[in-house]
């Protein structure tokens, strides 16, 4: 080292504080959002009624749970193929009531509880890859399912269609379970536990280092993302009065486009159930739109996948141009 | 010798997928008598043949550090294709080229998506492959005639050369070239390098972006091809052809040892892991399983198997930083 | 020379305020027969040190020597074999970090533990949030935070900021207030110095006295001796996982402590340099990289080792980024043996002749999981194609050289390189920049967190390397290097060269570099720094 004093060190010197920067997740969430909003409202002009958005949100309403349980998991740097198992799970166990009480929901979620807890301990301490071990359970959970149910039938209790379709205070339920999980999500974003997930999916060595018990945060992670799918099962299940063991399959990669979408990293520790929510919600409209335009087969399945496209092209393109990485 | 050495700890993952694939044959054998016949050992060759052609572009993709979840898709696309450019009149072997080659292009797709916009790969090859399904439905409802395969699609599905079938020699050959090109070209180091690390292999010249391109653009081409014989073989061609083809694809690379993170396997893993999953998909169903049952219990043996077979280290701690730490020695 | 007497010889007489009561097992952290194992790799075997409370404490030894090891046992981020720590004669508990923390030790790690999606003040408070059933509170969490930044007189860290937009000094220096605002009765840095320029890195030793001062154990880990004789009351040297050398920094001259370290002697950590030609290899004239490089006017000559000096962060990393393709200028004219040379990728620099040694070569640098053969060949791959397919027996061979030129171990060829030490991981990317006889070599502060021996090593090969007519452009964060190592420094500040200084001329040492950088930093404090 040198012996020369120091002039007033530039160490010392404060720096101007930042603006903070602007969320542009966000920003593009919601823009994504708004651009189908309008479509489909040019649409059909009907849907300008709340009872109209109700219906809509109904519908979406499974989608929306599924893809905050993938939201979770992503959140900690996993990915959960399983979701579409348990949701098909749940639905039939739900459906099992046959006129029974709402504790055929809580054995539902209590279920989507202990398969996301079989997960999260196959992840962490097993430590095998969250793809791998979620690329089996959707073959285990799919095939509980069909032990319980083989074909689609069954009746929900009447709370599980109610919670699906009714309205509490002229407001739908629907809306409510969303702004409800909404505000979960930012409680949970803020809570110490949030902290905790961020940093493990940010980094789980440097997690570590920080003392965090890593192991247990994953397997909280997909307890609760098992929670939410077991939860969109129930509402699923209400809103079709029936159970379905097949139903699963089809909300798995929509989930995970809805996460990437939303502008939730796959790598980790970036962003959250809302930005997912309103994806998730973004899907929706996409099928409204297709939906409204009463095409053939071929052609809702072109728009779908050809809107879900576009918006990722455009996304990446946007963010190449800003200059930043993308996921 | 260390050469030797570190060549065969490479393999040990694949000779954990041998090992496995061997004690699901020697229970096929103690349980069903025709289960080692020839002939039940050359139609499990076939079977093989299909999902290792399937996951051949797959094995790369991965490697290159992506995932190809069009592949499903491609497969349907090859085998409708080609039965509509021949219903249509066109040469069969020009038709197959065809097939062959738009699923290259295809991939192209994906893979410009990739890595000129960063779309994560798990979405862009998801709505590539819901275009190509939405093409298969117009065809459909275009052309209602069945979907008759043309004779050179079941000629090399169902050739046979002395004992040996046609389609498990092409697979041979083909997966000797893909054997060599991996282990011994310059484009082989740079999918491992990409894989592993993309920013060293960017830094040390190696154009990751093409590369990436390159392996997706295989990969629909492999898919594509191997509609072409999935169909010849079923004598039809339909639209979920190439449905059971996205999980097997992905369980044989990983039975036979490669991270789905990329960087680390071999296609000839992933032959061995094809092996063991068309065994087990053989000898499941000779236990008289309801299918619920055949389904948990199809989980449940490759849970255990990429369990086995990927010895320690696949995520120690969570994470490939994980193993990292784990196995550096002090600074 | 004191060479190891059980346990800690006499009080030593420790310097001010920090010479400290009497000595004994409660006043002390005490590690005995510490052995740990990775595999079959034996990193410790048997390590003894003693730290008194209230004294900072110096840890010593090349890389590889098992410091790293025993800072993770000590954090409780790994557990020993065999052997004991205790601390204020209990001993450490086990149960991982946590419990290492519960028993008052805080390490700064060299890798850094910050995680880069949280903000500067949920960092500071990891696990320590104030909150309300669960649920962090925010204002409460950024006035603690701020309050943690002013006691430590780092209040030009935002606590609202993310940390993902910190840059590596910046983060560094939260490492230390964190561990600082922790209270801890052992408080370890490792190599906390390492990135950071003379100004922060004095901050960080006057803190570690300071809270020596308030009767904590310091633990002091550095490769610059200056700091140790600095700073520290008494000092360890550890060598191939055991204690060898114990006692005080005025007690040993520079050249025992390094051949303790080394088990050898090293004749010279600089080699002579012989004088540049006069072919100037590279030639940058106005160039610019976005908005905040530039214009700059940079020469370098053949055999010429040119360095690039000034704080940290004042354009350095673009200059070498622009050059190696990583980054595009965005304007002025570069030329290389006078063709115009604008690479748009890395792979058309490496083609002109154009080797980078990145910064990090854990994440920049190396395929970890591969072997020292196929990482020394992986940019010199087309080189040796032979009718479509790799010639692996020239690749062999050609690998062996380098490795042998760099004096990586012999018979390590298919070791994967996580196996390596850090010096031997350097060795391993510098063998890939020398596997074609490079044009214009660029090195990005290759000798960061690399022992005496391994140094030597380095500076050694770099010199007959430019002997041979390579331009080598150095940049280092460690200005002896610079001012010992270079035919001439182009002082940077604020993304322009300040000044040129030449060693013919006699106008290159720390001071001058130092000098230039800080007055150009005085002079304009007017406007606001742009702050890379």
């Amino acid at each position: 080292m040198t012996d020369l004093q120091l002039p007033a060190a530039p160490a010392a010197r404060p720096r101007a504080r930042r603006r903070r920067p602007v969320p542009w997740d966000l920003v593009a969430a919601l823009a994504i959002f708004l651009v189908l909003a309008v479509v489909d409202l040019v649409l059909q002009p009907a849907l300008a009624d709340l009872g109209q958005i109700g219906l809509l949100l109904q519908t979406g309403l499974p989608l929306v749970l599924v893809a905050a349980a993938q939201t979770m998991v992503v959140l900690v740097r996993g990915l959960d193929l399983s979701v579409g198992g348990i949701l098909a799970v749940a639905t039939v166990v739900t459906a099992s009531a046959q006129g029974g009480g709402p504790g055929w929901i809580a054995l539902a979620l209590a279920v989507g509880i202990g398969l996301g807890l079989l997960n999260g301990l196959l992840v962490g301490p097993v430590g095998m890859q969250p793809f791998i071990v979620t690329l089996a359970t959707w073959t285990i959970f799919d095939g509980i399912a069909l032990k319980i149910m083989s074909t689609d039938g069954g009746t929900p209790p009447p709370a599980a269609v109610a919670l699906a379709t009714g309205e509490t205070a002229g407001i739908p339920n629907s809306v409510l379970v969303v702004v409800g999980l909404l505000v979960a999500w930012l409680l949970l974003r803020r809570s110490r536990f949030g902290h905790r997930m961020v940093a493990v999916g940010t980094d789980a060595e440097r997690a570590r280092l920080n003392g965090t018990p890593v192991r247990a945060v994953v397997v909280a992670a997909f307890v609760l993302s098992g929670l939410l799918a077991a939860f969109a099962g129930v509402l699923s299940s209400g809103l079709t009065a029936s159970g379905s063991p097949t139903i699963g399959d089809r909300y798995i990669l929509t989930s995970v486009a809805a996460v990437v979408i939303g502008g939730t990293s796959l790598l980790g520790g970036r962003g959250g159930i809302g930005l997912t929510v309103l994806a998730a919600l973004s899907l929706t409209l996409i099928n409204d739109i297709v939906a409204a335009m009463n095409a053939d087969v071929w052609v809702t399945t072109a728009a779908s996948s050809g809107l879900l496209l576009v918006l990722v092209l455009t996304r990446g393109l946007v963010a190449r141009l800003s200059g930043r990485r993308v996921t | 010798m260390t050469g030797v050495l570190a060549a065969l700890r490479g393999s040990r993952t694949t000779l954990g997928a041998a090992l496995f694939a061997l004690v699901l044959f020697v229970v096929g054998t103690v349980h069903t008598a025709g289960f080692a016949s020839g002939d039940n050992i050359r139609q499990l060759l076939v079977f093989a043949s299909f999902v290792g052609f399937a996951a051949l572009g797959q094995t790369l993709v991965v490697l290159g550090g992506g995932l190809d979840l069009s592949v499903p898709w491609l497969i349907s696309f090859g085998g409708i294709q080609l039965a509509v450019l021949c219903a249509g009149g066109m040469n069969q072997v020009l038709a197959v080229v065809v097939c062959v080659v738009v699923g290259l292009l295809v991939g192209l797709v994906n893979g410009i998506g990739v890595t000129v916009f960063g779309v994560a790969p798990i979405v862009m090859t998801l709505g590539v492959g819901g275009l190509v399904q939405a093409y298969l439905l117009a065809v459909g409802l275009l052309k209602a005639t069945g979907n008759d395969v043309p004779t050179i699609a079941s000629g090399v599905a169902n050739g046979a050369l002395g004992p040996i079938p046609v389609v498990a020699v092409v697979w041979l050959v083909v997966a000797l070239v893909v054997a060599v090109v991996l282990a011994r070209t310059r484009f082989g180091r740079s999918v491992y390098a990409t894989g592993e690390n993309d920013v060293v292999a960017v830094l040390s010249g190696i154009d990751t972006g093409r590369v990436r391109m390159i392996t997706y653009a295989v990969s629909g081409a492999a898919s594509a091809f191997a509609g072409v014989i999935i169909s010849g073989y079923i004598g039809k061609a339909y639209l979920e052809i190439g449905q059971p083809f996205l999980f097997a694809s992905i369980a044989a690379l990983v039975i036979g040892g490669a991270s789905i993170l990329g960087g680390r396997g071999t296609y000839f893993g992933t032959v061995v892991g094809a092996i063991a999953l068309t065994l087990l998909n053989s000898l499941l169903p000779l236990f008289n399983l309801d299918p619920a049952s055949l389904s948990i219990a199809y989980g449940l043996v490759i849970l255990v198997g990429v369990r086995v077979t990927t010895t320690r280290g696949t995520g120690r701690g969570w994470g490939r930083r994980a193993r990292r730490a784990e196995e550096s020695e002090a600074g | 020379m004191t060479i190891i007497d059980g346990a800690g010889t006499g009080a030593g007489a420790g310097r001010g305020p920090a010479a400290g009561p009497a000595a004994g097992p409660a006043r002390e952290l005490v590690v005995t027969g510490l052995e740990k194992a990775y595999g079959r790799n034996q990193v410790l075997r048997g390590v003894d040190l003693t730290a008194r409370f209230g004294t900072v404490h110096a840890l010593l030894g090349e890389n590889g020597a098992g410091k790293s090891t025993l800072i993770k046992i000590l954090g409780g981020v790994t557990r020993q074999d065999a052997g004991t720590v205790s601390l204020g004669g209990r001993k450490l508990p086990p149960g991982g970090v946590t419990a290492a923390q519960r028993a008052g030790v805080r390490v700064v790690f060299q890798e850094l533990s910050s995680i880069a999606n949280l903000s500067v003040a949920e960092n500071l408070l990891y696990r320590a949030e104030p909150h309300r059933a669960g649920v962090v509170a925010g204002r409460r969490l950024q006035r603690r935070a701020a309050e943690l930044l002013a006691r430590f007189g780092m209040d030009r860290l935002d606590p609202g900021r993310r940390v993902a937009d910190l840059d590596l000094a910046e983060r560094q220096l939260l490492e230390v207030v964190k561990a600082l605002a922790a209270e801890p009765r052992v408080l370890v840095l490792d190599e906390a110095t390492s990135a950071l320029s003379s100004a922060d890195s004095s901050w960080v030793l006057d803190q570690g006295r300071q809270a020596a001062a308030r009767g904590c154990a310091v633990l002091l880990i550095t490769h610059r001796l200056g700091e140790v004789r600095d700073v520290a009351d008494r000092l360890t040297v550890l060598r191939s996982g055991t204690t060898v050398l114990v006692g005080r920094p005025d007690e040993f001259d520079d050249d025992t402590m390094i051949t303790e370290m080394l088990g050898r002697r090293v004749e010279r950590l600089f080699p002579p340099r012989t004088p540049p030609g006069e072919d100037v290899v590279v030639a940058v004239r106005g160039g610019r990289v976005g908005e905040r490089l530039g214009p700059l006017d940079l020469e370098v000559r053949a055999g010429e080792i040119a360095g690039l000096g000034g704080l940290q962060g004042q354009g350095q990393r673009e200059v070498l980024r622009a050059l190696a393709g990583a980054t595009r200028w965005t304007g002025g004219e570069v030329t290389v043996r006078g063709r115009e040379h604008h690479p748009a990728t890395p792979a058309e620099a490496i083609r002109a002749g154009i080797t980078y040694v990145p910064e990090d070569r854990q994440r920049e640098g190396l395929l970890l999981t591969r072997s020292v053969l196929v990482n020394s060949s992986l940019s010199s791959l087309f080189s040796l194609v032979r009718r479509g397919l790799l010639d692996r027996r020239r690749e062999a061979q050609r690998s062996r050289a380098v490795a042998g030129d760099t004096g990586l171990p012999e018979g390590r060829l298919h070791a994967p390189v996580s196996m390596l030490s850090g010096g031997n991981q350097q060795k391993v990317v510098l063998a890939r920049a020398l596997y074609r006889e490079p044009t214009v070599l660029l090195l990005h502060d290759c000798t960061r967190g690399v022992d005496v021996g391994t140094k030597a090593d380095i500076f050694a090969l770099v010199a007959g390397l430019a002997a041979k007519g390579t331009g080598v452009v150095f940049y280092s964060s460690d200005l002896s290097e610079l001012a010992h190592f270079c035919d001439r420094v182009y002082v940077m500040a604020e993304g322009r060269v300040r000044g040129r200084l030449d060693a013919a001329g006699g106008e290159l040492s720390e001071e001058s570099i130092l000098r230039l950088a800080l007055t150009h930093r005085a002079d304009d404090t007017g406007e606001e720094a742009p702050a890379p």
